[in-house]
């Protein structure tokens, strides 16, 4: 393969290798089945690593590890807390269909659960972002009702990196009596999370967007009566969430939060100034470039830019032609060949997020990488905008 | 969406004949917001045969690489042979290019098919 610079960690990361070592003997000497640490030796060893894992993971979000609940990843533990937590306190609270608000530039995994959801009778708002890409708590505030379940809005969003006021959020939920969950995907072990500082009741939150394994997830959940579980089957996870464990994805996930917990506040320093750097350069060389969402709130490895007169398609291939990989909207939604609904709900028109492109870095990110995107992308540029 | 064939990607890298002709026969343009697309076709004619075609363009990847194509084909070509140019024929010559993306591509005949139209009108 040739040189590749990878800039689209926020699609996902390489598994560090000192996660791979850890995780490796789950699948060969250590596979014995958790569940079976009552009467097993080997049992127990793998009992032992996924409780390891559940204390890395609640050390990384603050919370206590009997509120870690192991899921397959971001997307189901989206899926499992609107439907589960939507579906219980209607059913158990109101005795009638609830309200879940969220906003519009949510994840799909959010915003197909939320049209799921409303296909089955409830109600659902979907909360407009303005072009900082930042919810206002008031506009929650404003969209609560008595029957008022859930607020769901993601810690930063995954297109844009911009951080929303959770903590603020969540006051406003709860003073209407809503539980409130965040899909922190975006920001654990990136910048601080933690549950009690951000007041939220259910978090998500994903292995492979820091250095962990794809496949494993969690759901924070401060209270377990307060969701029916997803997925039904044996007394897993406190009969919240059935299947055998995943032993080496958690260890590896565990392994993950541990080194981003350590590694989170040299990073959070060197990304954002890597970020800035990048930015600058690119704005120097480029003319009529602007950032998507507020520059100041946003997670340390994003930058999303909009490059007027260019179609972000061919600018991405002729990146990739060049050993550099980047985004366009997020690579969940890569086969769409419509602009991102990220952009657009922050009022972006469709020629702008056309125009746009995510760069967006992780723990391999090195300076050489930044100096050969910022040496690069601005003469492709150049050359799509020759042709017109 | 799939792939793109390295022709594709080939033929938009180094696109033949961008540019404009000073004094066209018959000028297309298409603007589309929605999909981003700006076009301009030009094209020279002289006793009913093509003789060059150029083109301006902010579009996509498909686009970009079906008028680089077009445009190569088109001097020496009667206005009839010229029109009977479709998108079958440009994607084989592109090796393929994927369905989903014919529609954008498909603005590189309708520039083509305005630029006669325009050169009609000039000549009626």
């Amino acid at each position: 393969m040739n040189k590749v610079v990878y800039l689209d960690s926020a699609a996902t990361t390489p598994v560090d290798p000192a996660v791979f070592e850890e995780m490796r003997p789950y699948f060969t000497e250590r596979f014995a089945n958790p569940m079976t640490f009552t009467h097993s030796s080997v049992g127990e060893l793998a009992h032992t690593a996924v409780e390891e894992a559940r204390e890395r993971v609640a050390s990384l979000i603050g919370s206590k590890p009997d509120q870690v609940v192991f899921t397959s990843g971001g997307t189901e533990s989206d899926n499992w807390v609107l439907k589960g937590a939507v579906e219980r306190a209607s059913r158990e609270r109101l005795h009638k269909p609830g309200h879940l608000i969220t906003a519009e530039f949510e994840h799909h995994a959010i915003l197909h659960s939320a049209l799921a959801l409303q296909r089955q009778g409830y109600e659902v708002t979907f909360i407009k972002v303005g072009r900082s890409g930042i919810v206002d708590p008031d506009d929650v505030r404003h969209a609560m009702r008595p029957n008022t379940v859930l607020v769901s809005i993601m810690h930063a969003n995954n297109e844009i990196g911009t951080i929303q006021p959770i903590a603020e959020i969540a006051r406003v939920a709860h003073d209407g009596g809503a539980l409130m969950h965040t899909d922190a995907v975006q920001t654990a072990a990136h910048i601080a999370v933690d549950v009690n500082a951000l007041g939220v009741d259910f978090l998500s939150l994903s292995g492979h967007k820091f250095n962990g394994p794809k496949g494993v997830g969690i759901l924070f959940v401060r209270d377990h009566e307060s969701l029916y579980p997803f997925i039904d089957g044996g007394g897993q996870e406190w009969g919240l969430r059935g299947s055998t464990h995943n032993v080496a994805g958690i260890v590896g996930l565990g392994k993950a939060a541990q080194l981003g917990k350590q590694r989170l506040p040299g990073e959070l320093t060197r990304l954002t100034a890597l970020r800035n750097r990048l930015y600058d350069k690119l704005a120097s060389r480029i003319d009529r470039i602007a950032p998507n969402g507020d520059m100041r709130q946003r997670v340390p490895q994003n930058l999303n830019i909009r490059i007027e007169g260019i179609d972000n398609e061919p600018l991405l291939l002729a990146m990739n032609e060049a050993g550099i990989i980047a985004a366009g909207g997020s690579a969940c939604n890569a086969q769409e060949t419509l602009a991102s609904h990220v952009l657009t709900s922050i009022g972006c028109d469709l020629k702008e997020a056309k125009s746009s492109i995510r760069l967006s870095f992780g723990y391999m990110t090195t300076d050489n990488d930044i100096d050969y995107a910022a040496e690069v992308i601005p003469g492709l540029v150049r050359f799509l905008r020759s042709m017109a | 969406m799939d792939k793109y064939s390295r022709a594709t990607i080939r033929e938009f890298m180094s696109p033949s004949n961008i540019g404009h002709i000073d004094d066209p026969s018959g000028v297309g343009h298409i603007t589309d917001n929605a999909d981003a697309v700006e076009l301009t076709f030009f094209i020279k004619v002289d006793n009913g045969v093509i003789t060059d075609a150029k083109y301006r363009i902010a579009g996509c990847t498909a686009l970009i690489a079906t008028l680089s194509v077009l445009s190569r084909e088109l001097p020496g070509k009667t206005l009839e042979q010229a029109l009977a140019i479709d998108m079958n024929h440009l994607s084989d010559v592109l090796e393929g290019l994927p369905e989903s993306k014919w529609r954008c591509a498909g603005y590189a005949i309708q520039g083509l098919h305005l630029a006669i139209d325009d050169f009609h009108s000039r000549s009626a």
